[in-house]
């Protein structure tokens, strides 16, 4: 159905230079071509600098003459993006979608998207409002999205463990906690303290 | 200069056409009656360069000459011969034109008696700007520069050096020369206003000392350095001139560049939807005048979707409506209107004769 090979380009040619674009595609799973995994670098002077964003991407039977389903697994606090589900309110990727079109252009869409968010056609009202009235909130209120779901794992386990350690759980129970909630604060403090 | 250049060879040739026939009947003629003095017309021309600056410089001789007025002008007879010498060198018939017309001038030399030098100065310019042209379109030789009339004009010496004019007529002819040369251009001037007279043979007198002599330098003006010193004063600012065109010509490289380029770059080796190499009939394809390039396949995909071209997002079936010169809306009545699938069926078939 999906046409493989342009696919398979399109990853290979996506990922040429995903040092400078800032842009990646890998398989979601080893097999499943349709099933695609997205990350772009959250734009300079934007509050989502600094950030990694994951994007869950499907591509339909009709792909490349339909556009792909794309949605944020990071979550981000966003007017165009729902802060629920990530789903994302972009024209290209519905009545806009052109078949000239990739993924990797999709994604820096989704980048610009980040750097120039569009509130007057919001995917999410509350955000949409905030950002609206009161920008300084919407701002504040982005960085912290940014720095407590879209930084790296690695340097977010660092203070995991040195916040759970402060509480008095020894360094390496914690460590395997987290590893074992797949890096959960939360569900590592309740998991530690119930057991 | 440049817009009077392009601009008047046209119309110099067609009066050399209309001269040309002109003086062929004028030639025929006189030609019979004046065959003595063209002769020695012509063996005047054979005296050496110092016997014409001679002549030039002491225009005394004028004075037992014909009397005429004009012969006080100073009239060197060198650039008159010079041009002669060019247009025989180059061209046979103009050789008998030119001599010819000068006969001619030696027939009505008496109609003009009131020539006066003013006159005659502009009339010679005009004219020698014309016999450069025609020069140009005519001969090989004029715009070339001095070597060739010298070597023209050597030819034309050797021949009439087996007339056998005896040394000591030849001054004589000169001065006669010259008071033809003013005469003739007055007549050629008086004739000018009806038909469009000879202007090879033309240049006569003391304007072509002016005229004629920068004439040739004006001819290969576009070679000239900005710098060169033998450019005239009067050329206007030939660094603007010349860089003028120059950025033109840049401009249209550069769009010859980019044209080019463009055409590489819109000419993709693959489609840019599947992927796919592009074959001659793909590449040759061009459903949208947006100049987006796709396979067939893509093109027929799309159509069987929403019909959008993928370069521009418009509806590919208004396109040649557009074209058409109706709407939309014209088109869809005045294609079939039941369904839009059948539209897009007849596009894709009429697809066919592309192939």
């Amino acid at each position: 159905m999906v046409d493989v090979s342009r696919v398979q380009k399109e990853l290979t040619e996506c990922n040429r230079d995903r040092e400078v674009s800032g842009v990646s595609i890998t398989l979601h799973d080893g097999a499943n071509i349709s099933h695609l995994t997205g990350t772009i670098a959250g734009p300079a002077d934007s509050p989502y600098e600094g950030g990694t964003f994951t994007i869950d991407i499907r591509l339909p039977g009709g792909y490349p003459f339909e556009p792909p389903k794309m949605q944020f697994v990071t979550k981000v606090w966003h007017p165009n993006i729902s802060s629920q589900n990530g789903a994302i309110c972009l024209d290209i990727l519905k009545d806009q979608w052109s078949p000239a079109l990739t993924l990797k252009t999709a994604l820096l869409s989704l980048q610009a998207l980040l750097s120039s968010p569009a509130p007057d056609d919001p995917q999410d009202a509350v955000v949409a409002q905030q950002y609206l009235r009161d920008y300084p909130t919407f701002a504040a209120t982005a960085r912290y999205w940014t720095e407590a779901f879209a930084k790296s794992a690695s340097t977010g386990m660092e203070e995991k463990v040195q916040k759970l350690v402060e509480m008095g759980f020894p360094e390496d129970l914690v460590r395997s906690t987290l590893k074992s909630v797949d890096g959960d604060e939360n569900l590592a403090l309740e998991k530690l303290c119930s057991g | 200069m440049g817009h009077s250049d392009a601009a008047s060879p046209a119309s110099a040739a067609a009066a050399r056409d209309a001269k040309k026939k002109r003086g062929n009947r004028t030639a025929a003629k006189l030609k019979q009656s004046k065959l003595e003095t063209r002769r020695e017309q012509w063996l005047s021309g054979q005296g050496k360069d110092g016997k014409e600056t001679k002549v030039a410089a002491s225009p005394t001789g004028a004075g037992s000459n014909a009397g005429s007025p004009i012969l006080a002008s100073p009239h060197p007879p060198l650039p008159r011969r010079r041009a002669d010498t060019r247009s025989r060198g180059s061209d046979p018939e103009d050789r008998e034109e030119a001599a010819a017309a000068t006969l001619e001038v030696g027939g009505s030399d008496l109609d003009s008696p009131m020539h006066s030098p003013g006159s005659d100065k502009s009339q010679g310019g005009g004219c020698a700007q014309r016999k450069g042209f025609s020069g140009n379109g005519g001969g090989p030789s004029l715009s070339s520069g001095s070597s060739v009339w010298s070597s023209s004009r050597s030819v034309s010496d050797a021949e009439e050096d087996h007339t056998g004019c005896p040394e000591d007529e030849s001054e004589v002819l000169d001065d006669w020369e010259a008071a033809a040369d003013a005469l003739y251009d007055d007549d050629s001037h008086c004739h000018q206003s009806s038909v469009p007279t000879t202007p090879p043979p033309a240049p006569t007198n003391a304007a072509p000392a002016n005229a004629a002599r920068p004439e040739p330098i004006r001819s290969k003006a576009r070679a000239w350095a900005p710098d060169d010193i033998f450019r005239p004063q009067s050329l206007p600012s030939i660094s603007k001139q010349a860089s003028f065109p120059a950025s033109i010509g840049n401009c249209w490289a550069g769009m010859g560049m980019s044209a080019a380029q463009q055409g590489i770059l819109s000419l993709p080796l693959s489609c840019p939807i599947c992927y796919e190499d592009l074959d001659p009939t793909d590449s040759s394809f061009l459903p949208c005048p947006c100049g987006f390039h796709l396979c067939l396949f893509c093109h027929n995909r799309i159509l069987e979707a929403d019909g959008r071209c993928p370069g521009c997002r418009k509806q590919y079936n208004t396109v040649p409506a557009a074209e058409g010169g109706g709407g939309p809306r014209a088109t869809m009545i005045g294609r079939e209107m039941a369904n839009i699938a059948p539209v897009r069926l007849s596009r894709s078939c009429s697809m066919g004769p592309r192939y």
